[in-house]
């Protein structure tokens, strides 16, 4: 076969040297393309690797359906407590603190420690996520002035997380609230409060200055990732997109649930969402009521799910059946994109929307098992 | 003393580089994967050590079958010293054989990482997952196995091992 095949080539009359270049150039080439065309979408995964074995570590220890149904049995408060000293994540902060506050502490660590781990390429958004502990801090503190608290009292309200917490720490003896603001001026949040602090003293209201902590934190957050380069950032410019969504579909409803009009509800609306439009919010801020309001979303996700839970509504009155479906749409919606990109940012929204959950769920047994009257199945109901 | 190189063993040298070079290029980068996400899981768990080396070592064997096929070429080709050297069809036989095992168990080694990656993740999440993901991550040996058969069936039957 070989000497076939000499007899061939022979027979073309290249040069042996000229032969031997061809093919070497060739099988070059050849290799370049291949290992150009295959390694530059791997490449693309490398950074998610160590971050995602981390964060799937993570999510192993989360509570099962088991764990949870042995949490719900809990007699008491006591018994939860106990329950949770089995796991180090817990025990750590229960040592010190308060259930509620420990699984706040727990929170707040998740987003920091999100914001240190994960790949530069969707660090910037992660980064405003790890804020949300100064950003409740303060609001803490904020609060905690106007109705007068202690400073114990005020302390305890303080989750010891964040690169503000020795700040707002150290606030806990200013007198009033304007104090705290003119304090905070040399950080981020300073000029957001000092432009709401008018309203504040007109209607001596703490409200305005919560509100725009949230705006700033909801606007930085969609600021981060609103330049979608890739899969990645695509699927955390949508995960984000929808959590500001969620957030104005909120604020419309329990403004319109109010009688409030366009412009009494426009100054708290983040206008950059995922599905809803800034022409679309307009319209839905001047919708008459909430029928009208939910029928302008035709065309959109949300409008299935609000338009599911109006029997429920109009037999109840609350809106806070829309906020809970709002919820569970938001909880469902991070799980599918969990699954999109399993060697990508899947992993770490799966987690993060998880460990959310999980908190969530355990403060609503928490609140329950303090307040008697919740059988387990209703504690269950309750549950997201 | 120079060696005298017939045109045959220069080829024949050319698919023993590309036989270990791809082979060992694939497997360095799926083992780097793998290893990437073995890192992460042992930060988290140190009892993954020995679970996540099973999975990281896996992509191993790729660059072993490109060094045997390389080495198998430039033994039987005279490079070693030996032997007659081959004729220019044998060569071109022998870059074939190379580009056969270089280019499978390039492929083979990147998918087999990808999937040792996903596993050395899912197990650290839940345990039981070892067996079911050992599984899925062999599967991509098969590739590199053909690669190689036909690497030797070529070196065979192509006048090269006689």
């Amino acid at each position: 076969m070989a000497d076939e095949l000499t007899v061939i080539i022979e027979s073309f009359g290249i040069p042996p040297e000229a032969l031997l270049a061809i093919i070497f150039v060739a099988i070059v080439v050849l290799g370049a393309v291949v290992v150009i065309i295959i390694t530059r979408p791997l490449l693309e995964i490398y950074p998610y690797l160590l971050t995602n074995a981390k964060v799937r570590a993570r999510k192993g220890k989360l509570f099962d359906e088991k764990q949870f149904s042995e949490i719900i049995e809990a007699d008491d408060v006591n018994e939860i407590v106990n329950y949770l000293r089995g796991f180090p994540d817990y025990l750590e902060h229960l040592e010190k603190h308060s259930v509620e506050k420990s699984l706040d502490i727990q929170l707040a660590k998740t987003y920091v420690l999100l914001a240190r781990i994960v790949p530069d390429d969707i660090g910037k958004a992660f980064a405003v996520l790890s804020k949300k502990p100064d950003i409740n801090n303060i609001k803490s503190l904020i609060t905690a002035k106007e109705a007068n608290l202690t400073k114990e009292e005020t302390l305890n309200l303080l989750v010891p997380v964040g690169k503000l917490y020795n700040t707002c720490e150290q606030l806990v003896d200013v007198t009033t609230v304007e104090d705290i603001v003119a304090r905070l001026d040399g950080t981020e949040y300073g000029p957001v409060l000092e432009d709401s602090l008018s309203q504040y003293e007109e209607k001596q209201m703490v409200l305005p200055l919560e509100f725009a902590l949230d705006k700033y934190y909801l606007e930085s957050l969609i600021l981060a990732s609103s330049v979608p380069a890739d899969e990645n950032t695509t699927i955390l410019h949508s995960y984000i997109g929808s959590q500001i969504d969620i957030t104005n579909l909120k604020l419309i409803i329990r403004g319109k649930a109010d009688g409030l009009d366009y412009e009494a509800i426009s100054p708290y609306i983040v206008e950059n969402g995922y599905q809803i439009k800034e022409w679309k919010l307009k319209d839905l801020m001047e919708a008459d009521n909430i029928p009208t309001l939910i029928n302008g979303l035709e065309g959109t996700d949300y409008y299935t799910v609000l338009n599911e839970a109006v029997t429920i509504f109009n037999e109840s009155g609350s809106v806070s059946i829309f906020e809970n479906a709002l919820d569970e749409y938001l909880i469902d919606y991070a799980n599918d994109l969990s699954l999109k990109k399993p060697l990508g940012i899947g992993p770490i929204i799966g987690y993060l929307n998880e460990k959310e959950k999980e908190i969530k769920n355990l403060k609503i047994v928490v609140r329950a098992k303090r307040e008697s009257g919740f059988s387990m199945s209703k504690i269950q109901e309750m549950l997201l | 003393m120079a060696l005298e190189i017939t045109l045959g063993t220069a080829l024949a040298g050319v698919g023993a580089g590309v036989a270990i070079g791809f082979a060992a290029f694939g497997s360095a980068f799926g083992q780097g994967i793998a290893a990437a996400s073995s890192v992460g899981a042992i930060a988290q768990d140190g009892d993954m050590f020995a679970r996540s080396l099973i999975f990281t070592v896996f992509m191993e064997t790729q660059a072993i079958y490109g060094f045997l096929i390389a080495v198998l070429l430039m033994v039987f080709s005279g490079l070693m010293g030996g032997g007659a050297g081959l004729s220019t069809g044998a060569g071109i036989i022998a870059v074939g054989a190379g580009l056969a095992i270089g280019f499978a168990a390039f492929g083979s080694a990147l998918g087999q990482g990808i999937a040792a990656a996903s596993s050395v993740g899912a197990i650290v999440e839940d345990n039981d997952m070892f067996a079911r993901g050992l599984i899925f991550t062999v599967l991509m040996e098969t590739q590199a196995i053909y690669g190689f058969l036909i690497a030797i069936l070529l070196m065979v039957f192509g006048g090269i091992i006689s």
